[in-house]
C-alpha cells in the first residue's frame, strides 16, 4: 500500500514533515560574480543555481522583438544531479521545463520598458529531489530581482498534492513517484494571480479546489523567504522595513 | 499631500496608497503604487519613485558616458556604451558635415578599441541611441585605468554635489572621468596614487549602500585634511633633499637645505590657510596629532568648496544635477531640505531638457 509508506499513522511523511509543511529553503542572492542577477536555492534536498543575464543585445538578431524584451530560458539537469548519470543533452522533459519556467516568469516582468533587448535565464540543477521546477521558478525570480530588472511582482511557486485521501503540500521526489497527484503552482503573491498550474495525476473538484489553495498558501510562505533573501543581501541585517519620516 | 516618507521596497511591494504620480520604476496597481525594482523607495510631493540598487544602464538623452569604438560603417562607428544597445556615432559628428567617405578616413580620427566619452544626443524605444563628441570636454581618451562599476553605483561613487569624487581625486592626484554608464576612467602621473584611487573606487562600489561611507573612503586614502596631507607630503620630498644633500656635501648646503625646508613648509602651510580662507570656515594650521574635530571642519570645507566653485575638470560632476545622488542623503539628518532641493533640481532638469 502506497498510502502507508508515504504518510503513518501519526500523520508524517517519509521524510518527517506533517502534510502541510514544506522542506526547508535557503536562497543565497547573488552568488555568480560575471551574471548580472543569480541566485542560489536549496529547497529540502534540491540544490539549484541561476543565472539571468541582461537586458543585453539579441543574438541571433532577427529574434529580436520590436515593441519588447525576448525572455529565454535554459533548464538544465546536471549530469551528477540525479541517482544515475544523466545525459547531459537537453531532453523532451528539460525543453518542457523551460518552456513552463518561462510562462512562468513573463507574466511578473514588464518585458516591454526593454524593447529589442533579450534575457537569459540558465536554471541548473545541481541536485534533484522533486519540485525541481519550483525551485527553479523561485530562484530565477529572486535573479531576476537581483539583475534589476522591471517586475510587476515576484515569482513564487510551490506544488500541493494527493497521497490516497490526503492532500499534501510540497511534494518531494519520492511522493512524486509513488503518489497519487502532484500540482506544481507558481504565483504572483502581491498580484494574486497564478502563472503556472500543472496537474500530474488524478483530483476531484473537491480535492482540486483543496490541493490548489494549499499550493497557494505554500507559495505565500515561500515568498517570505524570497524576500528576506533580497532584503538580506541589499539592506544587510535590516530585514524590518526602515521606514523613515523625514 | 503626506510627508516623505523613505523606506527599502523590493518589486511587487506596496509603496503608499492613493492618487500620487508615479516617476520612477513605480507602476500603479489598483489603488496602490508599487514597486519595479529593488530599492529605495520615496514618496514626495511630486510624486513616488524608487531608487534602484541593481540593473544594467539604459541610456538616457544628454547623458554623459565613455564608450569603446566596437566595429566602424562607412557613415558612423558603432559604441559599446555598456548597455543593451550599441550606440551609433556618425562620422559627420567628428568630421563636420562635408564628411565624404571617400575622402575622409575614419581610421585617422577613431579606430576599433579606441575608447571616447560622449553624450547622448536621441534615444527612444524605436531607435538605438545617437552620441555626440562635439562639446568641451568630448572625444578619444588617450590614456587611463579602465574600470567597470554598476551603473546604478555612479551616483554614490559621484557624491553629494560631487563631493566622493573630489575627495578621491585630491588625496590620490588623478583625475577621474565617470560615465553614467558605469564606466570609469582614472588617469594620473602617479602610479600608486592611480591604484590608491581605484581601490577606492572599488571600495566605494563594494559597499555603497552603506552608512559612513565618505569616512571609510577617506581612512583608506589617508584623509584626515587636505592641507596637512600637501604639508606632510611636501615636506617628506624636502627632507629627502636634505639627507641626499648632507651625504654628498658639506653642513653649509645641508643648511641650506632645511632652511629651504622651511621656506617649503610655510609656503605649504600659506597656501593651506589661503584656500581655507577661501571658504567661509578657515581652518587653524593643522598638525599631525589633530583630533576628529579638524575631521568635521575638513568635510565642512570640503563641501563648501564643491558648493562654491562649480567643478571644472570633472565631467560628471558638471552633470551632477542630473544624477539621482539623493541615495546619500538617507545617511543625513537634514535630509528634508536636501530632499526638496534635490527635487527641484530634478524637475528644473527635466524642464531643461524638454527645452532642449
Amino acid at each position: 500500500m502506497n498510502e502507508l509508506t508515504l504518510i503513518d499513522e501519526h500523520g508524517k511523511r517519509s521524510d518527517g514533515r506533517g502534510i502541510d509543511d514544506l522542506r526547508p529553503i535557503k536562497i543565497t542572492v547573488g552568488v555568480i560574480k560575471n551574471a548580472d542577477g543569480s541566485a542560489f536555492i536549496e529547497f529540502g534536498k534540491n540544490k539549484i543555481i541561476v543565472a539571468v543575464y541582461g537586458p543585453r543585445e539579441v543574438h541571433p538578431k532577427h529574434m529580436a522583438l520590436p515593441d519588447r524584451c525576448v525572455l529565454r530560458c535554459r533548464y538544465h539537469m546536471s549530469p551528477f544531479s540525479t541517482d544515475t548519470r544523466k545525459n547531459p543533452a537537453p531532453s523532451r522533459r528539460e525543453v518542457e521545463i523551460s518552456k513552463v519556467i518561462r510562462e512562468s516568469l513573463e507574466p511578473s516582468l514588464i518585458l516591454s520598458d526593454y524593447p529589442r533587448a533579450v534575457i537569459d535565464v540558465f536554471v541548473e540543477v545541481l541536485q534533484a529531489d522533486g519540485g525541481s521546477r519550483c525551485a527553479g521558478i523561485i530562484a530565477a525570480s529572486v535573479a531576476l530581482a537581483d539583475a534589476g530588472i522591471n517586475m510587476r511582482d515576484l515569482v513564487s511557486a510551490c506544488a500541493a498534492g494527493r497521497l490516497g485521501d490526503n492532500i499534501v503540500l510540497d511534494i518531494n521526489d519520492l511522493e512524486d513517484k509513488e503518489g497519487d497527484a502532484d500540482m506544481p503552482v507558481a504565483y504572483l503573491p502581491n498580484i494574486e494571480q497564478i502563472t503556472l498550474l500543472q496537474l500530474d495525476g488524478k483530483l476531484s473538484t473537491s480535492q482540486f479546489n483543496e490541493c490548489l489553495n494549499k499550493a497557494i498558501q505554500g507559495c505565500k510562505l515561500v515568498y517570505e523567504i524570497q524576500k528576506e533573501a533580497l532584503m538580506k543581501k541589499y539592506f544587510g541585517n535590516e530585514l524590518e522595513l526602515k521606514e523613515e519620516v523625514v | 499631500m503626506q510627508e516623505i516618507k523613505r523606506r527599502y521596497v523590493i518589486p511587487g511591494d506596496k509603496i503608499i496608497e492613493g492618487n500620487y504620480k508615479p516617476l520612477m520604476n513605480v507602476m500603479k496597481s489598483g489603488d496602490y503604487l508599487i514597486s519595479t525594482r529593488i530599492g529605495i523607495a520615496e514618496a514626495g510631493k511630486d510624486g513616488v519613485k524608487v531608487i534602484p540598487l541593481s540593473g544594467v544602464y539604459i541610456p538616457r538623452v544628454n547623458d554623459l558616458v565613455i564608450g569603446k569604438v566596437i566595429d566602424r560603417s562607412s557613415l558612423s562607428w558603432d559604441i559599446d556604451i555598456n548597455s543593451c544597445f550599441f550606440a551609433h556615432l556618425p562620422a559627420q559628428d567628428v568630421f563636420g558635415r562635408d564628411f565624404s567617405p571617400a575622402r575622409d578616413d575614419m581610421g585617422r580620427q577613431l579606430n576599433i578599441g579606441d575608447l571616447i566619452i560622449a553624450r547622448i544626443v536621441s534615444f527612444d524605444r524605436t531607435r538605438d541611441p545617437m552620441l555626440t563628441v562635439q562639446d568641451k570636454d568630448l572625444g578619444k581618451i588617450p590614456y587611463g585605468e579602465f574600470i567597470k562599476i554598476s551603473p546604478t553605483r555612479v551616483p554614490r561613487l559621484i557624491g553629494k554635489r560631487g563631493s566622493m569624487i573630489q575627495t578621491i581625486e585630491q588625496a590620490t592626484q588623478t583625475r577621474v572621468i565617470i560615465g553614467q554608464n558605469g564606466i570609469v576612467v582614472v588617469t594620473g602621473r602617479d602610479i600608486e596614487g592611480l591604484s590608491l584611487a581605484v581601490k577606492a573606487i572599488k571600495m566605494v562600489e563594494e559597499e555603497s549602500h552603506t552608512t559612513n561611507l565618505t569616512q571609510r573612503v577617506k581612512s583608506l586614502l589617508n584623509v584626515h585634511d587636505p592641507s596637512e596631507l600637501e604639508q606632510s607630503e611636501n615636506a617628506v620630498s624636502s627632507t629627502a633633499e636634505v639627507s641626499n644633500d648632507a651625504v654628498s656635501s658639506t653642513a653649509e648646503v645641508s643648511n641650506d637645505a632645511v632652511s629651504s625646508t622651511a621656506e617649503v613648509s610655510n609656503d605649504a602651510v600659506s597656501s593651506s590657510s589661503s584656500t581655507s580662507s577661501s571658504t567661509s570656515s578657515p581652518t587653524p594650521p593643522v598638525t599631525s596629532d589633530s583630533s576628529s574635530q579638524i575631521n568635521l571642519d575638513t568635510q565642512e570645507q570640503s563641501y563648501s568648496t564643491a558648493e562654491s566653485q562649480p567643478q571644472q575638470q570633472n565631467f560628471a560632476s558638471v552633470d551632477s544635477p542630473n544624477i539621482k545622488d539623493d541615495v546619500e542623503q538617507s545617511e543625513n539628518d537634514d535630509a528634508s531640505s536636501n530632499l526638496a532641493d534635490a527635487y527641484q533640481k530634478e524637475k528644473k532638469q527635466e524642464a531643461n531638457n524638454e527645452v532642449v
